[in-house]
């Protein structure tokens, strides 16, 4: 029978060296720890943060009115129910909280096909509409992915803000899930694990059927980008420093890069 | 009869149902050996949710050590709240082969208690929608059709 873990602690270094002793497991990552604190005092903190009507004007952006509320929520520490009272309060009008309300509507819709499906998260829920079979793609993640180096100045920051931060602006995780996916031509559970390792908010249910909808096997159509798209969001931040602008594998129009991705009639 | 309280990665809340159920109830949580595998970080925020709750914390076989605190507490009843989780649910019901468990619903995001399609968001959306926003539930015909992505503007490929 194992001991009560220890409660008190001098700091919270002190409180990273005992968590990295008794999980020696974690000697397998790199010793990142986040910035973002766990409890409900951090969360609460957060709820400033609530600004419905600018998150719907500004979401997709790196740079937009997001929360960072979400690993609170999905470890229980705040409820959907709270945030979204929250959000309604501060919205003058109803519609204008919209967006928001409906982002946390996809967190529910996410948890209610988790208690359907179960450990099937992690199954393929339809074919994929790319033209390719399932076993085109390969099962590891590559190297040059979980280690930031494939030279794209995009892909790995994502890569480096995941692994160190434990969170990634939604955004960017459609960009790296895609990237992924269809121009690497991994299974998508190979992402998802290496996701779930890191995010603070990683949750089987919204993370994995969020990648499966990227890989187009719980959606109609595979999701993909083009640079315009991903500098207009970043507001060039990657492409400015990046070697390859101009000659990246994400320049073109959608219509060239989905003859070249995919192989659909 | 005498209650613990089993709190799960899935329901750090302080004044989460349990504890206000029972608030007098020691409670436990157990770091399970055959819980994922995480990078340091993730643990780091998980035991700083729990250092902010009246926990005594746990690492081992996740039903060996609640059976045993209950043991510990001359308990006859678990009271944990509801969760997805297939492994959490396995837990579960390990424990309500030895003992009284009671299962709380955690505090719901939808006043909604009718059948809903979950093939697409979209179909889900238009039925939750007016519960979601707090109105009151509007005609089929009002109603807008929200499409998974539509509010990016990314391409998606195919039709």
């Amino acid at each position: 029978m194992s001991q009560d873990l220890r409660r008190d602690f001098q700091d919270r270094q002190d409180l990273i060296d005992y968590v990295a002793e008794i999980f020696p497991q974690t000697a397998n990552f790199e010793p990142f720890v986040a910035d973002t604190r766990g409890g409900r005092r951090a969360a609460e903190q957060l709820f400033e943060n609530i600004d419905p009507k600018k998150y719907g004007a500004t979401r997709n952006n790196i740079s937009g009115a997001v929360t960072y509320l979400s690993p609170y929520i999905r470890h229980g520490v705040v409820t959907l129910r709270e945030v979204r009272d929250l959000a309604l309060r501060r919205a003058d009008q109803r519609k204008d909280a919209a967006k928001f309300i409906m982002e946390l509507a996809w967190r529910e819709y996410w948890q209610r096909l988790y208690e359907t499906l179960g450990g099937g998260v992690w199954d393929d829920i339809e074919e994929y509409k790319t033209g390719f079979p399932p076993d085109s793609y390969d099962e590891e993640l590559p190297v040059n992915i979980k280690r930031g180096t494939t030279g794209l100045a995009c892909i790995d920051a994502f890569s480096r803000e995941l692994r160190r931060t434990g969170y990634l602006h939604n955004h960017a995780r459609m960009w790296l899930a895609s990237y992924v996916v269809h121009w690497r031509k991994v299974q998508w559970q190979a992402g998802a694990e290496w996701f779930l390792e890191h995010l603070l908010d990683g949750d089987p249910a919204s993370n994995n059927l969020s990648w499966q909808w990227v890989a187009s096997t719980f959606s109609n159509k595979p999701y993909f980008f083009n640079r315009e798209n991903l500098e207009r969001h970043t507001e060039g931040l990657y492409c400015r420093q990046c070697l390859h602008y101009g000659s990246c594998p994400f320049e073109g129009r959608y219509e060239d890069l989905s003859q070249k991705l995919f192989q659909i009639q | 009869m005498n209650t613990i309280i089993w709190v799960h990665e899935d329901c750090l809340h302080p004044t989460g149902p349990a504890y206000m159920a029972y608030p007098e109830s020691p409670s436990i949580f157990v770091f399970d050996d055959a819980g994922p595998v995480m990078s340091l970080k993730r643990y780091v925020f998980i035991y700083e949710c729990l250092l902010e709750l009246p926990v005594v914390i746990r690492k081992g076989d996740a039903v060996q050590e609640i059976l045993g605190f209950a043991r510990r507490h001359s308990a006859d009843r678990i009271v944990t709240i509801a969760t997805p989780s297939p492994r959490l649910k396995r837990i579960q019901q390990k424990l309500a082969q030895s003992i009284q468990l009671e299962v709380l619903a955690y505090d719901p995001f939808l006043e909604f208690t009718g059948t809903v399609r979950l093939e697409r968001f979209s179909q889900f959306w238009r039925t939750v929608e007016p519960y979601a926003m707090l109105e009151e539930p509007r005609s089929e015909g009002d109603q807008e059709v929200a499409i998974p992505g539509s509010n990016t503007n990314d391409a998606a490929a195919g039709s």
